[in-house]
């Protein structure tokens, strides 16, 4: 297997119905050991159990990301356990569902762009969507470096492409901001590790049919992802969590052993840059 | 890694004989995907088919420039082979091969657009561009039918960046290229069909080693790997597991994208 003997990180790997947890598990499949760091320790158990099913090992590391004492700890934890870090996949993020305090909360009803949010709102959604994949990248480049095939994976959005609509639901302004920060963070730190062939890379996802996108669309009750509905995608479907897992699976991995720096939209043609 | 949905299927490959489409036909055959390997290069489809033995691809040879042969072409690969899938459209270049000459050697020196006469422009469009246009057009029907398709086209870093080297004319073709796989996206998204495009940066084939960089300087070619973050020129295997990924299911939701394959020499928008 590809990944034999590798170890990887995923960030917001916890919960079951999440793109965190299908990318966890694919690395697993193709034989790296996963340490999940995530705030939702209920979901522990439940990936632990399959990673395990997988044949790989599995630990699970309770991770604010947006707290650097948090993520370094967490680094430092991994890498002491297994004693090396071959990958990291920053997938925590979102607007909602993302600080201790609303870990589990239901979806935000209303619009949250750069002229009506508060203050609050831009520094926690900035705090985990950009701030926590640099203090990871940074906290695990020095074990990345000696492996013989590091990489790192983040999460972009098709928010950062294109904006939000006035109206849309789910997603934020300070989200689409992040995440174009995203994609500079993936382009400085793959010029930066370049060197020591660590390759850096980014996912740009449209609407994902996550169990955060899931709960939203049953909240408003339609099926209308914060970048539009289904209908408006050429492709006429919104992903499933797999089509999106998989491709960060492959930037893991030789598929992709050329490709960094890289921004990949997964989006049907809905926004092609 | 282990990708879903090759199995079996069959795909097309242009410019299978040499370079990229030789490594893209190695990938997808270890995939078990059923090959229909077009050049216009014979001797280099049939060493490559009896390099793969049992798993021998269906060989056609087409001058893809030509509207008759890819109509041809399309005709007997869907009643020879079977349905189509997958759409690899590798080839191209910076020389436009012929059945008089279907392996030209590649340019040793820049062409400067005041050295590029009327035919050279026009071979070159056709081959990088008109190629695409022409295959994609005699398959799509059968992807259309069937409600599922892959296409995969090759860009070029030449395209997305400029290129002091290769000349205008490859440089235009290739972003035609680009305006091909989006608009194609759009109206193909409908019938379940993805269309992406790859856009190489520095690959070392041997044809390009036996050309421009082979006689680099070697502080030229150091000056070359200083650019590229990765520090290497790129290989074929690094372009055919991305094919590979593209038309798999892990790469079902990509569509209208290009996606930059460089080393991190050059970021795309």
């Amino acid at each position: 297997m590809p990944l034999s003997g590798r170890v990887a990180i995923v960030t917001g790997a916890a919960k079951p119905d999440g793109i965190g947890h299908a990318v966890a598990l694919g690395l697993a499949r193709e034989g790296a050991a996963v340490v999940v760091a995530d705030l939702y320790e209920a979901g522990f158990a439940g990936v632990a159990r399959a990673v395990e099913a997988a044949g790989q090992r599995c630990r699970c590391i309770r991770t604010d990301v947006a707290d650097p004492a948090s993520a370094e700890a967490m680094v430092k934890e991994a890498a002491s356990e297994f004693g090396r870090i071959d990958a990291l996949v920053n997938a925590v993020g979102g607007s909602w569902g993302i600080t201790p305090e609303d870990l589990t909360a239901p979806p935000r009803r209303g619009f949250v762009g750069l002229t009506n949010c508060s203050l609050a709102d831009w520094r926690t959604i900035l705090g985990v969507n950009l701030d926590g994949a640099f203090y990871c990248a940074r906290a695990a480049a020095p074990y990345l470096r000696a492996s013989p095939g590091g990489a790192i994976v983040n999460f972009a959005s098709v928010a950062a492409r294109k904006g939000l609509t006035p109206g849309s639901e789910g997603s934020s302004g300070p989200y689409a901001v992040a995440k174009a920060g995203i994609m500079a963070l993936t382009r400085q730190l793959a010029v930066e590790l370049g060197a020591d062939g660590v390759r850096v890379n980014c996912v740009a996802p449209g609407v994902v049919l996550s169990g955060r996108a899931r709960r939203l669309m049953a909240a408003i009750g339609s099926e209308r992802g914060p970048e539009g509905m289904a209908a408006a995608v050429p492709l006429g479907r919104f992903a499933t969590v797999d089509e999106v897992a998989g491709l960060v699976v492959a930037l893991c991995t030789d598929e992709t052993s050329y490709m960094t720096g890289v921004t990949l939209d997964v989006n049907g043609a809905a926004y092609m840059a | 890694m282990q990708l879903s949905g090759l199995a079996g299927r069959v795909a097309v490959v242009t410019g299978a004989a040499s370079g990229i489409g030789q490594a893209v036909v190695r990938r997808l055959a270890e995939e078990r995907v059923r090959l229909a390997v077009v050049d216009v290069y014979e001797a280099g489809l049939r060493e490559l088919c009896r390099e793969l033995g049992e798993a021998a691809p269906e060989l056609f040879v087409a001058d893809l420039t030509d509207p008759h042969e890819v109509m041809d072409l399309a005709k007997r690969v869907l009643g020879e082979v079977g349905d189509v899938s997958f759409l690899v459209n590798v080839a191209g270049g910076p020389v436009a091969p012929s059945h008089e000459n279907p392996l030209p050697r590649l340019p040793t020196r820049a062409f400067p657009i005041d050295e590029i006469d009327d035919v050279d422009w026009a071979r070159i469009l056709a081959t990088n561009l008109t190629t695409a246009f022409l295959v994609c057009r005699a398959f799509v029907p059968a992807l259309k039918a069937r409600r599922f398709g892959r296409i995969v086209n090759f860009t070029s870093i030449a395209a997305r960046r400029g290129s002091d080297r290769v000349g205008v004319h490859y440089a235009a073709a290739k972003g035609g290229v680009i305006g091909l796989t989006k608009t194609l996206a759009l109206e193909l998204g409908p019938q379940g069909i993805t269309v992406n495009a790859i856009a190489p940066g520095f690959i070392n084939t041997e044809r390009m080693e036996a050309a421009a960089w082979g006689r680099r300087t070697p502080e030229q070619h150091q000056a070359v790997l200083d650019a590229i973050p990765l520090g290497r020129l790129g290989r074929p295997d690094d372009i055919a597991g991305i094919v590979a990924l593209l038309c798999s299911d892990q790469g079902g939701y990509v569509s209208g994208a290009t996606i930059d394959v460089n080393g991190g020499l050059y970021f795309g928008p």
